[in-house]
């Protein structure tokens, strides 16, 4: 285990296999060291085994009905947290969930800001008509609210979770197209990008490899602070009856539907609105880790 | 006129009548006006003057990274394509002023010596990076560092190594020592000038130090406002025969440190 930690420290690696993995675990010990970012990585791991074991740690089948059990308080034997207006375990239906709103997660934050970064950084990098384009169709996605737009399209797609992924997904990426833009331009002039095109290097590899890993900081910090947004998002348009389809236990879907009981049986809605809560607030501690790890100037001498 | 010493025969790089005019919102700068210089395979030609005197702008031009607007180059003999091409960058490679905004802040050394290699398809990037950080003076040991663990002599160094990762013939300096202290500048001259005797490289080296260019250069044309002024061989400079005021006006602002 030593003799590992020596070769992963070793300041001076021998091949770039070495160097790449020693980075990786300098990266670690950076983030371990930072408390709140450990908290966000322990909650997001929990929320991974939690959808990738629910069978094994849900007590009840989440689909599964008792209309003679209905709306049982919190703390009831045999539901922890209670049951909803047709007796479904609550517990059960939000482990169940995390599914869902991983799933969602996950489809997002991989497409929409890969689409916001090649919009801005191609936007940025060639300027002129291109620029002129692509910003004002990025104009167009920002004026509309987000929440309107992704009604809109789910509206015209019909429900359902791949459309609200992508509704989710069209409507999300212009703020970050417009962060690439921005750092785009700071370097695009820079000695270094004048260097690598000297070099004989093509538009696509010089945007890829050199302009993006310059915005990838801002973009990572926008993602992880968009990312309680877009459970929210999932999670209203589940509300509105416009995401996942019932009897999917979707956590949005679960609030919307204990909304009827919210003053008597108050768990209902409340149950899955902390597990938003708690994901949220996950990701966010998370992301704002991950920024200080992902800059290599953060590593001492 | 300028007179040129150098058959036009054997230049390897030819410059005439060069015009770079800068537009913006309604206003020209003319940057550089009707220059016209020669130099020939294995030469060191130096391009010296004030700030603003258009000498940097000369090389920006031959890498176009600036707007010509009139006059030709030519490098051996042949008319630049427009965009450059990979032959071109085979052929010419620059070193710029600023080792700190150079170097990919994000890029390991590793990264930056081995991406021209990537770019052109080059086999066996692993020994050649090695091989040219020694030939710079660097430990290789500094392989896997990032720009920001190194102290700007190093820095100019690498960028050095990174303009002959594809051996090139012909190697534009464009200040490479104003931004580095007394002590490190000799040794990056130095080292420019043991690169340039082992790979027989053509040297084009903008400085407003004419002791810098003393110390480097066969050839030296003087630049003010964009124009050539005066065109020196070293044996020139080193009897002070100059025949501008201005070219002399540099010259005794330079000429103790030059005499030491």
């Amino acid at each position: 285990m030593s003799s590992l930690r020596l070769w992963l420290t070793d300041p001076n690696p021998a091949s770039r296999r070495q160097a790449r993995l020693g980075q990786g675990y300098l990266a670690w010990l950076r983030i371990r060291r930072n408390k709140l970012a450990m908290t966000g990585l322990v909650i997001v791991g929990l929320l991974l085994l939690m959808a990738a074991f629910a069978p094994l740690l849900a007590p009840h089948d989440p689909l599964a009905q008792d209309l003679s059990r209905r709306l049982l308080p919190p703390g009831t034997p045999g539901n922890l947290l209670g049951t909803d207006d047709f007796g479904r375990d609550i517990l059960s239906r939000i482990i169940f969930g995390s599914r869902i709103t991983l799933y969602i997660i996950a489809l997002v934050a991989v497409t929409a800001p890969l689409l916001g970064l090649l919009i801005g950084t191609i936007s940025g990098y060639f300027g002129g008509w291109i620029d002129a384009l692509l910003m004002r169709i990025t104009d167009i996605f920002l004026a509309f609210p987000r929440l309107i737009l992704a009604l809109a399209l789910v509206a015209v797609m019909g429900p359902g979770v791949e459309n609200a992924v992508l509704a989710i997904a069209l409507t999300a990426w212009p703020p970050y197209a417009r962060i690439a833009r921005a750092e785009t331009l700071t370097v695009r002039n820079s000695d270094y990008i004048a260097a690598v095109r000297l070099q004989g290097a093509g538009a696509p590899r010089i945007i890829w490899g050199h302009i993006v890993p310059m915005c990838l900081p801002s973009v990572i910090i926008r993602v992880t602070l968009d990312m309680a947004g877009v459970i929210l998002i999932a999670a209203g348009l589940g509300f509105l009856g416009l995401g996942v389809q019932p009897p999917l236990p979707e956590w949005g879907q679960m609030i919307s539907s204990g909304r009827k009981f919210l003053f008597e049986q108050w768990w209902v809605a409340t149950m899955p609105g902390l597990a938003i809560l708690i994901v949220s607030l996950g990701f966010n501690l998370l992301g704002d880790g991950l920024r200080d790890v992902l800059d290599p100037r953060s590593t001492g001498k | 006129m300028m007179t040129t010493a150098t058959a036009s025969g054997t230049a390897l790089i030819e410059i005439k009548d060069l015009t770079v005019t800068y537009r913006s919102k309604g206003r020209e700068v003319r940057a550089v006006e009707g220059v016209s210089l020669q130099v020939a395979a294995r030469q060191s030609y130096g391009l010296v003057g004030e700030s603003g005197s258009g000498k940097s702008t000369i090389l920006r031009a031959i890498c176009d990274l600036a707007p010509v607007t009139g006059g030709s180059i030519r490098i051996a003999g042949e008319a630049l394509e427009d965009p450059r091409g990979t032959d071109f960058s085979r052929q010419v490679q620059m070193v710029f002023q600023d080792p700190y905004a150079s170097l990919h802040p994000r890029h390991t050394i590793d990264r930056t010596l081995s991406e021209p290699l990537a770019i052109h398809g080059i086999k066996g990037s692993d020994q050649k990076v090695m091989q040219a950080l020694q030939d710079v003076g660097l430990p290789t040991s500094f392989r896997f560092r990032y720009p920001h663990q190194l102290s700007g002599g190093q820095r100019q160094r690498v960028a050095i190594a990174r303009a002959l990762m594809l051996e090139p013939k012909i190697l534009l300096l464009d200040e490479p020592t104003s931004a580095l202290d007394a002590s490190v500048q000799a040794e990056v001259l130095n080292l420019l000038n043991r690169l340039r005797e082992e790979r027989g490289l053509t040297f084009l080296m903008v400085s407003h130090d004419l002791a810098v260019i003393d110390h480097m250069c066969d050839r030296v044309l003087v630049m003010q406002h964009g124009r050539a002024v005066e065109e020196l061989s070293r044996d020139d400079l080193a009897e002070a025969k100059m025949t501008t005021a201005y070219a002399r006006s540099l010259f005794e602002a330079s000429a103790d440190r030059m005499l030491a």
